[in-house]
């Protein structure tokens, strides 16, 4: 079983008549994701890729089963799709704007915590598990990248995903289910959140984590650890390292302040409870491989 | 868009939170007659965007016209543009206040001390029990209640509370208003005659939220170069520095790894620059930029995906026909249509490279 999308996950897609939402909505169906309906207000009526098009999320469930939905919409009008979806009683939500305002995605957060919802993104590609499904933007049909395997991948940053996934292909393995939380400084999902996911999951064998300076997420899932809750091996790769202090590199979430967020506080924290930090993507795939051999 | 202490200041005034008397000044002759309003002693602030200004010596305090005189040449010289002159108050006490957002509990956070004063980050290390944190419900918005059980908590006097009380409703909402990731009082004074006053004011907007947010233009003085304004008016992540490698890179996560294999392998970086995303089609603009640093190399490191491999290769070759570069060029571009790319290239005459680590150590090479 993959962790968060599987092959009978019912998912719904709002923004599916846009450019990007129709274009990936192929893609996703193409992979073996079963969509069953999308939402674009004013467009009810129209056929995507064979799947009927309904005016609001309300409409689309009163006919369509929907576990998850998948929301392709701009990230100004984010905030009121991702509350239409909950509205709804939807569960799981990947959304993949850029550009979410701050106090938009605290709220879009807040409200999935007290829905017991689980929202990932923004700023994400969203979430695949080769071979069998994904809810986002991913050219499975790179090889290199996107091999079925049993490697779980969980990062916050899209372009670093491949460098390192890449890695861990040519290495010999595959991945189990890759989940872009985002990188943005209020993710939907936390890392750390996703931890009883993998742990769960017969098919993951080990993590790797792709995290970068800034924020305390890393931080979070070396509590986890240490805490007993995620028990298998931990390969993390974190960019930024050499990064100068207070200039803002990379993502806003990336800041380091005030001693905080450094990737030597990430880095100790992640060693001190167990994980081994890969200090370039290439390193990757070998100590993937000692400690598997170990365990 | 993190905005000078005058602007932040304005806006408190603006929004009931009492701040200083206070004038501008470009020049020092502005600056005499600024304090001649403002009234000796006063307080000579540079308005740079850096922090730590007090221990670089950018805050002066002057006693008379001749201390002006020399303080105002001395900032000016050191290539501050804009001096807030601001009348001296008498300080009892000093306190920090501010609202940020805590992104595990998704919540409003204020934060807030009764010993302020530029040491904060210490006592959160040294003594985190006399810091006071009150989340608030973002959409609820801060309560009644809440001001003022903090305001007792970090006053006992009714008086300074009361004013404590207003001045935590208007900080909390300037937060709101203007889409802040921080807004911060540090150090609030508690003056000799028992006036709460802002000693200093900082005021981050997210950058998310610049669009709804109206009356913000991004100028020169924003940023520590002219080549970082010039890439930010074509919305190009860019950063100076000052070493022999210019990066043209897609992705923060990407960009920032290979600004790392760059210093592992002893090289040094000229500038960051992420030309990927949705910035893949200026690839043009992207090597100008580069090709105005005395950098000895440019490197071009991409894994595309959304923004296709090929599509990048066209925008390099295009590149360099149109800006002829005189300096070499190395290229690892690889993604979506990754065979195209690597077609495109070579009938460009480069040879492209599909490791990250191995471009990385050809460009090092490249420059010894």
């Amino acid at each position: 079983m993959s962790i968060f999308i599987t092959s009978d996950t019912k998912v719904l897609v709002q923004g599916i008549t846009g450019k990007e939402g129709s274009f990936w909505t192929g893609h996703m169906i193409n992979l073996g994701t079963n969509v069953v309906c999308g939402v674009t207000p004013g467009k009810e009526g129209q056929q995507i890729e064979g799947r009927r098009v309904f005016n609001s999320v309300r409409r689309a469930v009163s006919e369509f089963d929907a576990d998850a939905s998948m929301i392709f919409v701009p990230p100004r009008f984010t905030k009121d799709a991702v509350f239409e979806a909950l509205d709804s009683g939807i569960k799981k939500i990947v959304t993949i704007a850029d550009g979410i305002p701050l106090h938009e995605m605290v709220q879009i957060r807040a409200a999935a915590l007290s829905c017991g919802a689980m929202v990932i993104g923004g700023n994400t590609s969203g979430c695949i598990s080769p071979e069998v499904a994904m809810m986002g933007m991913f050219p499975y049909w790179i090889e290199r990248v996107y091999r079925k395997g049993s490697i779980g991948v969980m990062t916050r940053s899209g372009s670093l995903t491949n460098e390192v996934t890449a890695m861990v292909v040519r290495a010999g393995f595959g991945v189990s289910s890759l989940i872009g939380i985002g990188g943005d400084p209020v993710p939907g999902t936390r890392f750390a959140e996703m931890l009883p996911l993998y742990q769960n999951d017969s098919e993951t064998e080990a993590l790797v984590i792709i995290g970068e300076l800034g924020g305390t997420m890393e931080e979070e899932v070396a509590e986890a650890m240490q805490q007993g809750i995620f028990t298998k091996p931990v390969v993390a790769f974190l960019g930024g390292r050499t990064a100068p202090k207070g200039k803002r590199m990379g993502h806003a979430g990336a800041i380091v302040t005030g001693g905080k967020g450094t990737v030597e506080g990430k880095i100790k924290a992640l060693q001190q409870s167990g994980g081994v930090v890969a200090d370039r993507p290439s390193k990757v795939g070998e100590l993937l491989k000692e400690m598997l051999d170990n365990k | 868009m993190k905005l000078f202490e005058y602007q932040a200041k304005d806006i408190f005034r603006g929004a009931g939170i009492p701040v200083p008397r206070s004038e501008m000044a470009r020049s020092v002759e502005d600056t005499v007659n600024a304090a001649e309003k403002t009234g000796f002693p006063c307080v000579l602030k540079s308005q740079v965007l850096q922090g730590g200004r007090g221990k670089a010596g950018l805050i002066q305090i002057v006693k008379n016209p001749e201390e002006v005189e020399k303080a105002a040449s001395n900032l000016f010289a050191r290539d501050v543009k804009l001096l807030l002159v601001e009348e001296a108050v008498s300080i009892k006490k000093e306190l920090y206040l501010s609202v940020t957002v805590d992104p595990v509990r998704a919540k409003a956070l204020i934060i807030a001390s009764a010993e302020g004063g530029v040491e904060i980050e210490e006592l959160a290390v040294n003594a985190p029990e006399k810091i006071f944190r009150e989340e608030v419900d973002i959409t609820a918005g801060l309560q009644s209640f809440q001001a003022t059980d903090l305001a007792y908590r970090l006053s006992c006097d009714p008086i300074e509370a009361k004013q404590l009380i207003g001045i935590l409703r208007r900080l909390y909402s300037v937060f709101a208003k203007y889409d802040a990731e921080l807004v911060e009082i540090n150090p609030l004074f508690i003056t000799r005659e028992g006036q709460l006053i802002a000693g200093d004011g900082k005021l981050i907007i997210d950058e998310n939220s610049m669009n709804r947010q109206e009356g913000f233009e991004r100028t020169r003085e924003y940023y520590d170069s002219d080549m970082e304004f010039e890439a930010a008016k074509e919305g190009i992540p860019y950063l100076q520095f000052d070493g022999d490698i210019s990066l043209m890179c897609a992705g923060a996560g990407l960009t920032t790894t290979v600004y790392d294999l760059i210093n592992y392998e002893g090289g040094s970086v000229a500038n960051y620059l992420e030309f990927g995303g949705p910035n893949y089609r200026k690839a043009v603009r992207a090597m100008e930029l580069c090709l105005q640093n005395d950098s000895k190399v440019i490197l071009v490191v991409t894994f595309g995906t959304i923004a296709r491999a090929d599509v990048m290769a066209e925008g390099i070759v295009d590149a360099i026909e149109r800006l002829k570069p005189d300096r070499p060029i190395v290229v690892c571009i690889r993604g979506t249509n990754e065979e195209e790319a690597v077609k495109t290239l070579r009938n460009a005459g480069l040879e492209p490279l599909f490791d990250t680590e191995e471009a990385v150590r050809k460009a090092v090479q490249l420059c010894k």
